[in-house]
């Protein structure tokens, strides 16, 4: 058995290269397809967003932004799922130019997802 | 402030996802074992069987208390990132799966705990039903929960997976604590029989489910290299086979040598066993974290862009940089043909730079710890000195924008994580130097000191196949993961080879003292090879 000594000494080194080796990023649910497409150019003022995801996603606890050319964001309404992999909003009164939609899911296996699709109003 | 909060718990997430694998396989392989192992018989003491029992509830106790705690974690931390990342508050979140299943897994474990200090008559019938309760509610965080096609046949194969995986891997701790109990030789056989016949049948489940479930995953054979979670899979198949060639080894042993002669050197065997095992499950949690291979057709990487990567070139041993103007000079491309930026570029030269050079000293290592092995040249035995020259160039060297080489001042390269970080793993490295010195100076049998050097490396290993997976630049860090995980498996393997040539009998060491050296030299050559453009 170790000795206590060597215990405590173990378990510095184990803490020390855990933290110094551990590299952090996050992914899970990918993006598919989306209304709009990634960096197009849609027609204004109103603008139906659909999003399709390689799993199934919990709508009520995912969230959907849009950030307006001058930086401002707001949280968009999701629609009811009409597919579990589907989610669907709809932005109005968008006044031309460059947009991002930011999206925040929870898949139905517990992980969180995040991205944004940047697309233009013209 | 709180994206970095997010990104904290993000990780903390994975780490407990793998804290709950490895004690829920602990907990199934325990009701295994107490139920059924390690049943009284005609073959075995009284006394001993009586010991072993007491010990193995005293574990299985332990296991539900531990799967208790770290799934507790994992709902706060997962609840966390889920307030802040919908901005919903708790109300909404007692309504998610995961946190459904996670509590379902919470309560499941405190009653197998309860139950297992209880009337062991009870035990019989409840332990086996809280069993199932908890492969049920914990199979509903894996991939298979959210597939969209083919859900129940996955959630089937994940099930059976994880129960293969914890009759087997999560029984070996019992089986090892059984052997250190049992007070005389047949009752160890008697164990460890019935132990190796069960995990048999556990081996065949577990094949079965886990090729079913890659080809449904990878769905290529160009995936299983060309992306992150084929790779991931393909160590796990690795250190799977490395298991099958030690249970082989265990069940041939049992089969047809005496037990006083087969026994001690079967014990060490399965310590080996175990720790590679626990290894597996660590890689398993990293592989939920991830999406399945057959997801991401458009960022699989192709054997050409692979060849491109690997293909063996000059180390870079110096730090030339690119100038910010180079004019129409050719610039380096990444992955898919782009030229990058001037910082990438050098942020890559400086990578590769530190990469080679520590590719050097492992190689040189691990050459003299084979020189040292022929026994010819005892001066070859102080190679742990080389880790101080690893600490000298991380302190000297490794962060180009520090002192003495850099613009940075002493206490802002100090101040910054990542340059911290790097000194840390620097000074783990004089200690490695100093333990392993000490071990090899004083050759003492069972000396304690000595498994610090494997198991570091063992955990090293581990942990290069435990971090998580990115989604950005998906095809970048499959070429990184490329050369890292080969790595990380012969660092695991490395440890134990290690482990073994200290643990078993004297007669037994000559095949892993071979080993272990020629896995750094391995590791010394992959990481003299490796390259970010």
């Amino acid at each position: 058995m170790l000795t206590a000594l060597s215990r405590r000494t173990l378990l510095v080194l184990i803490v020390l290269v855990v933290a110094g080796a551990t590299q952090v990023s996050w992914a899970h649910a990918i993006l598919r397809e989306s209304t709009p497409a990634l960096k197009s150019t849609v027609q204004g003022p109103d603008v139906d967003i659909t999003m399709r995801f390689n799993v199934r996603i919990d709508g009520s606890r995912s969230r959907v932004l849009l950030v307006a050319p001058d930086g401002s964001t707001s949280t968009l309404t999701l629609a009811s799922q009409s597919k579990p992999d589907i989610l669907q909003t709809r932005a109005t009164g968008l006044k031309p130019g460059a947009y991002k939609v930011q999206w925040k899911v929870l898949a139905s296996d517990g992980h969180m997802s995040n991205g944004e699709i940047p697309f233009t109003v013209k | 402030m709180l994206v970095k909060l997010v990104d904290l718990f993000q990780f903390l997430s994975v780490v407990l996802r793998a804290g709950t694998l490895v004690f829920q396989s602990v907990l199934l392989g325990g009701v295994l074992f107490v139920l059924w192992t390690a049943r009284p018989s005609g073959d075995a003491s009284e006394e001993s069987i009586a010991r072993i029992q007491a010990s193995s509830w005293n574990l299985l106790r332990l296991s539900a208390v531990g799967l208790a705690v770290v799934q507790l974690l994992y709902l706060y931390v997962d609840s966390a990132v889920l307030m802040a990342s919908a901005g919903i508050g708790i109300d909404r979140v007692v309504g998610a799966n995961f946190f459904i299943s996670g509590s379902i897994v919470l309560v499941a474990a405190l009653l197998t705990a309860i139950v297992a200090s209880g009337s062991k008559t009870v035990a019989r019938w409840a332990l086996p039903v809280l069993t199932v309760v908890i492969m049920a509610a914990s199979v509903m965080t894996n991939h298979a929960a959210s597939r969209l096609e083919g859900r129940p046949l996955l959630i089937a194969l994940s099930c059976i997976h994880e129960l293969a995986t914890g009759f087997w891997i999560g029984g070996l701790p019992f089986l090892v604590l059984a052997l250190f109990r049992a007070k005389d030789l047949d009752t160890r056989w008697y164990i460890t029989e019935r132990f190796s016949r069960m995990a048999l049948i556990s081996v065949g489940f577990l094949v079965l489910s886990g090729t079913i479930m890659s080809v449904l995953y990878i769905g290529s054979w160009r995936a299983v290299v060309g992306t992150a979670y084929g790779v991931m899979v393909g160590a796990k198949a690795v250190m799977l086979g490395a298991l099958l060639l030690l249970g082989g080894v265990n069940f041939l042993l049992l089969r047809n040598a005496s037990k006083d002669e087969v026994m001690p050197r079967l014990r060490r065997l399965i310590e080996a066993e175990l720790g590679i095992g626990i290894t597996v499950i660590l890689t398993a949690a990293s592989l939920t974290s991830q999406p399945p291979a057959v997801d991401q057709p458009e960022e699989t990487v192709t054997m050409q862009q692979i060849y491109q990567r690997v293909k063996p070139t000059v180390p870079r041993l110096n730090y030339k940089f690119v100038p910010e103007t180079q004019g129409d000079a050719p610039r380096a491309v990444n992955v898919d043909g782009v030229p990058l930026t001037t910082r990438l570029i050098n942020n890559s030269i400086e990578s590769e730079s530190n990469h080679h050079w520590m590719g050097l000293v492992v190689l040189a290592m691990g050459l003299l710890a084979l020189l040292a092995r022929t026994g010819k040249a005892p001066w070859a035995e102080f190679w742990p000195l080389l880790l101080i020259g690893i600490a000298i160039f991380i302190f000297l060297l490794a962060d180009t924008e520090c002192w003495p080489v850099g613009w940075k001042s002493v206490g802002a390269c100090w101040a910054d994580p990542e340059v911290f970080q790097h000194r840390m793993a620097g000074l783990v490295c004089v200690g490695f130097a100093v333990f392993e010195l000490r071990v090899r100076k004083q050759k003492k049998e069972n000396d304690p000191w000595a498994m610090v050097f494997p198991l570091m490396c063992a955990l090293g290993g581990a942990v290069l196949l435990t971090h998580q997976h990115a989604i950005s630049n998906v095809k970048e860090n499959l070429l990184v993961e490329l050369s890292h995980v080969p790595m990380g498996v012969i660092a695991v393997f490395a440890g134990w080879a290690r482990w073994l040539e200290l643990r078993l009998p004297e007669k037994d060491r000559a095949i892993p003292s071979w080993i272990w050296p020629a896995c750094f030299v391995l590791i010394g050559a992959g990481l003299l090879n490796y390259r970010e453009m």
